[in-house]
């Protein structure tokens, strides 16, 4: 059990700033997500932890020892790599088996362990398979095995179920989520997936250009976006986001008008979830415009209407019908929260914090 | 019709090649068990025999004896030189340090130096410490030529092997050493085999060294062939016997890793 | 420290077997020794055995001899191994099987290979020199290697017949890297071979081919087993090479000043051309990046 501390660290691949400045902590025990588009950087922060990337400078620490100089293999950690590493001259169960064998595991705890991982991870009939010899999913979950088989101090999880197809994902994210509740150890864990990180983190990491622009648990995360890149990147459909201005106590754009609770500004955009918004008649609803699509889910219907040069979404009844390009009226739903941004920063306006903003 | 002929040509491309390429081989074969008169005819018709063979080996040939001094020589250069090579090669694959370009560059540059060179200091030195015509003196000088060549392949090798699986080892908890030998030797197994044979039909084919640095008791068997040249002339038939005492080791190992040595030679040529 | 651990055997290897022994024949370079008279070197002599090299004319001739034995047999390796790897590239079992054999020359002692054509050669009994005669009425009764000319093109025979199936397989992993869909492209916009072959297949092949030829001019710098036991320099100095000829200064001579002399040119030429290579290939990297 230990929590880690990153202070300060700084990843440079030559002239090139993977990851200026990062100032972290991750508690001992917690679930960490990490979130962020592709090359943002989150493989590096955990290769930095798992000591397999030299920090160019900073100090990385884990249960209160500065461990910079240490060697990956001490520092009691398993990882799920991004791209498997598996050992293609192994079998499966000699891959599930070496990280227990290094540790001087005696014969028959080995046996009994790595099967019972298998079963965890459902490999128990690929056992004398060679990587080779697997699909890619198979493969991802024989490097899951070889994560899970011991218990470390911490694991580092590269999106370790991304090739997997969708309802084996829901099972092993019920697993991971198990395992994580029975041991306590704690997780750092990359994913692209918003559900697997909202479902499994105790608090999520949202990274940009090497940089975290904001830590906080997941139903913050969704509900107080800090800046528009957090708000357009949570959340599917994405949130609406509209430029326009404030202006005596109405944020205004083409089609839109919102009573906000805020002095008078221009480049100011106001974002709302589809979620938050419902379709109605009323003739004076805040977003007017003319159907532009509409897209069955299966539970709901998205609908998306133009006004101006902006598109608003509203997540709709399943059973919604109606004419491409007629009339349509958004409103927001009961306690439905809008959001706005500074335009030229993308900082959350503050003094309104979501709460209360309720329509 | 036209595409037909392309096809036909194309085959008989490839047999015109084949031809060339074997022909001399197989014309030393035959001569190898020809009777001394057969051999001077051009004739096919003849009965074969093994009399050169016996003849070679015994005295005063005693091809023997640069049998065992061709398969001591290779077989010590290429334990000594694979290993290091290998280890040499893993570390200038693996690790960024200082002055590693520079080091690369120095054992590289070394296989541009012609072998007169090499050998006419190491001449001078074993003749002082009276290692001339020592199999140990052909062993050190053979290392010269063969070592820098060894770690520049086995290191194309290693590149090509993913550092995924040794990341993954040094979390489940190996040392580095251990991770080469649990996860670096036996990926890179077939790389290091092709390269120690090549290694080895350098070292077991090397003329020049052995013609200077030896005279009578290290022979081997390529300089062996230019003992055939007698005052009754060129014995042909027992040089091809010898011939075939040198080719058909060789021959063998080249065929039997067929594949990884096409891929050793053409690493060259990718880097 | 273990990168350099690991690095530490092979490196004394090398330093002990060919750095020390260049620095040795360096400094010897600049002395007068003659070891049919003394066993130790004699005092030093400035630059006196380079300079005797450039005024004696068994060097001039061998560099003359090298000279044209480099230039053929380089630019004939490279034709024939180019023209072999196209032939060979396409699949079927006749073309696997020609690539197998290909393999055989170079696993073959070059020495044994000097004595196979010298055998092959013999104008009495060699079975080429017949055959070729009888083919070709106006080849009959040639003397071969008893022919200056003719025996410095045996010689460049032999070496081709060495190396350009090695070559072969350099130039054939060099087309395996050439994407095929360049040239399907142009074979249906209906180009001809020719024109497929010069715009596009060879300027692909720049780099490798560049790699091919400096490799083979090094080697055929360095050639020196087939000239013993093929031609033995003869006839005269007709086929005395660069490297046979340090030979025979520094063993059938024993003038070690001036063969360490002579080997050191050898290898100044043999490092201006590989610098020459590292820096096109640099060059050619560059613009292929760019
Ligand atoms: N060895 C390297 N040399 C140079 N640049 C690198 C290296 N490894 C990563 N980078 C760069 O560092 C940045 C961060 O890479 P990283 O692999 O951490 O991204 P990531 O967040 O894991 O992305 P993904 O979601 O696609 O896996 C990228 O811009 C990448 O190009
Ligand atoms: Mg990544």
């Amino acid at each position: 059990m230990a929590d880690v501390r990153l202070v300060d660290i700084e990843k440079k691949y030559g002239n090139f700033l993977a990851v200026p400045q990062l100032n972290l902590t991750i508690e001992d025990g917690e679930f960490l997500v990490l979130l962020g588009p592709s090359g943002c950087g989150k493989t590096t922060t955990m290769r930095m932890i798992a000591g397999l990337e030299e920090i160019t400078s900073g100090d990385i620490e884990i249960a209160g020892k500065r461990i910079n100089d240490k060697p990956p293999k001490d520092r009691d950690i398993a990882m799920v790599f991004q791209n498997y590493g598996l050992y293609p001259h192994m079998t499966v169960r000699q891959n599930i088996d070496y990280p227990l064998k290094l540790r001087g595991v005696d014969r028959a705890a080995r046996t009994r362990r790595v099967q019972e991982t298998a079963e965890k991870v459902e490999l128990e009939a690929l056992l004398e398979r060679r990587p080779s010899e697997l699909s890619g999913g198979q493969r991802q979950r024989v490097a899951l095995a070889r994560a899970i088989v011991r218990t470390p101090s911490i694991f580092l999880m590269d999106e370790p179920l991304s090739n997997l197809d969708a309802k084996l994902r829901v099972t092993m994210r019920a697993e991971l989520k198990h395992l994580h509740h029975e041991l306590g150890v704690t997780t750092v864990y990359v994913t692209h997936d918003q559900m697997e990180a909202m479902t499994l983190a105790s608090r999520i990491a949202i990274m940009r250009e090497g940089r975290i622009v904001q830590l906080d648990t997941p139903k913050r995360i969704y509900s107080e976006p800090a800046d528009l890149f957090v708000a357009g990147f949570i959340g599917s459909p994405s949130m609406n986001l509209i430029d326009g201005a404030i202006a005596g106590g109405v944020f205004t754009a083409p089609g839109v008008s919102f009573p906000v609770d805020q002095p008078d500004r221009d480049d100011v955009v106001l974002g709302i979830r589809p979620e938050d918004l419902e379709i109605s008649t009323a003739p004076d609803a805040p977003v007017i415009g003319k159907l532009y699509a509409l897209e069955l889910t299966g539970e709901s219907t998205l609908v998306t209407l133009r006004t101006g040069a902006n598109s608003v979404c509203a997540r709709g009844p399943a059973d919604h019908e109606a004419e491409i390009n007629a009339p349509c009226h958004f409103v927001p739903k009961p306690g439905a929260r809008v959001h706005l941004f500074d335009r030229p920063s993308g900082h959350r306006l503050d003094g309104l914090s979501a709460k209360g903003q309720t329509l | 019709m036209k595409r037909h002929l392309a096809w036909w040509g194309e085959r008989a491309l490839l047999v015109l090649v084949s031809v060339i390429v074997l022909f001399p081989i197989a014309w030393m074969f035959l001569t190898a068990f020809k009777r001394p008169r057969d051999a001077y005819s051009l004739s096919l018709d003849f009965s074969p025999t093994l009399q050169n063979f016996v003849t070679v080996f015994a005295d005063p040939w005693n091809l023997g004896d640069m049998v065992l001094n061709s398969v001591i020589v290779a077989t010590v250069t290429v334990l000594i030189a694979v290993p290091c090579a290998s280890l040499a090669a893993y570390s200038f694959s693996r690790f960024r340090v200082r002055g590693r370009k520079f080091l690369f560059f120095l054992i590289l540059s070394t296989q541009f130096i012609p072998a007169v060179v090499i050998v006419l200091p190491f001449f001078l030195m074993f003749r002082t410490l009276g290692l001339l015509d020592t199999r140990l003196a052909l062993i050190v000088v053979n290392l010269a030529i063969v070592t820098p060549f060894v770690i520049w392949m086995i290191k194309g090798f290693i590149d090509a092997i993913p550092t995924d699986s040794e990341e993954a080892a040094m979390i489940d908890g190996a040392s580095r050493l251990r991770v080469i030998k649990d996860i670096v030797l036996p990926m890179a197994a077939p790389g290091i085999l092709t390269s120690s044979i090549f290694c080895f039909i350098l070292t077991w084919n090397e003329f020049l060294f052995a013609l200077i640095l030896t005279r009578r008791d290290a022979v081997t068997l390529p300089v062996g062939l230019v003992s055939f040249r007698t005052e009754r002339g060129d014995l042909w038939e027992l040089m091809s016997a010898a011939g075939v005492m040198i080719t058909v080791p060789i021959f063998i190992m080249a065929l039997l890793i067929q594949k990884h040595f096409t891929r050793g030679m053409t690493a060259g040529a990718v880097k | 420290m273990l990168p350099y651990w690991l690095l530490i055997p092979a490196f004394v290897i090398v330093l002990a077997t060919t750095i020390y022994p260049l620095a040795y024949s360096f400094v010897t370079s600049f002395r007068e020794w003659d070891l049919t008279k003394q066993r130790r070197p004699d005092g030093f002599v400035g630059f006196d055995n380079y300079l005797h090299a450039a005024s004696e004319s068994g060097f001039q001739n061998s560099l003359w001899v090298t000279t044209i034995f480099v230039v053929t047999s380089v630019a004939l390796t490279l034709v024939i191994a180019m023209s072999l790897a196209l032939l060979l590239r396409r699949k079927g079992r006749m073309h696997t099987f020609t690539r197998i054999v290909l393999i055989l020359p170079f696993a073959m002692s070059p020495a044994l290979i000097g004595v196979s054509y010298r055998f092959m050669f013999n104008p009495e009994f060699g079975v080429l020199a017949k055959g070729l005669g009888a083919v070709f009425p106006a080849l009959e009764g040639m003397p071969w290697l008893a022919d200056p000319n003719l025996a410095m093109a045996i010689l460049v025979l032999t070496d081709v017949w060495h190396w350009a199936p090695y070559m072969t397989f350099m130039c054939l992993g060099g087309l395996a890297s050439i994407p095929r869909e360049t040239e399907e492209a142009a074979r249906i916009d209906g180009a001809s071979y020719l024109r497929i072959f010069f715009g596009i297949i060879l300027p692909q092949m720049k780099g490798v081919l560049l790699v091919t030829a400096v490799l083979k001019t090094i080697f055929a710098l360095k050639m020196f087993d087939q000239v013993v036991t093929l031609t033995g320099g003869g006839p005269g100095t007709s086929t005395e090479t660069l490297a046979f000829f340090v030979f025979n200064v520094g063993f059938k001579w024993y003038d070690m000043g001036y063969a360490s002399a002579l080997a050191w040119i050898l290898t100044a030429i043999m490092m201006l051309i590989s610098i020459w290579y590292v820096r096109m290939l640099l060059s050619d990297r560059k613009m292929a990046t760019a």
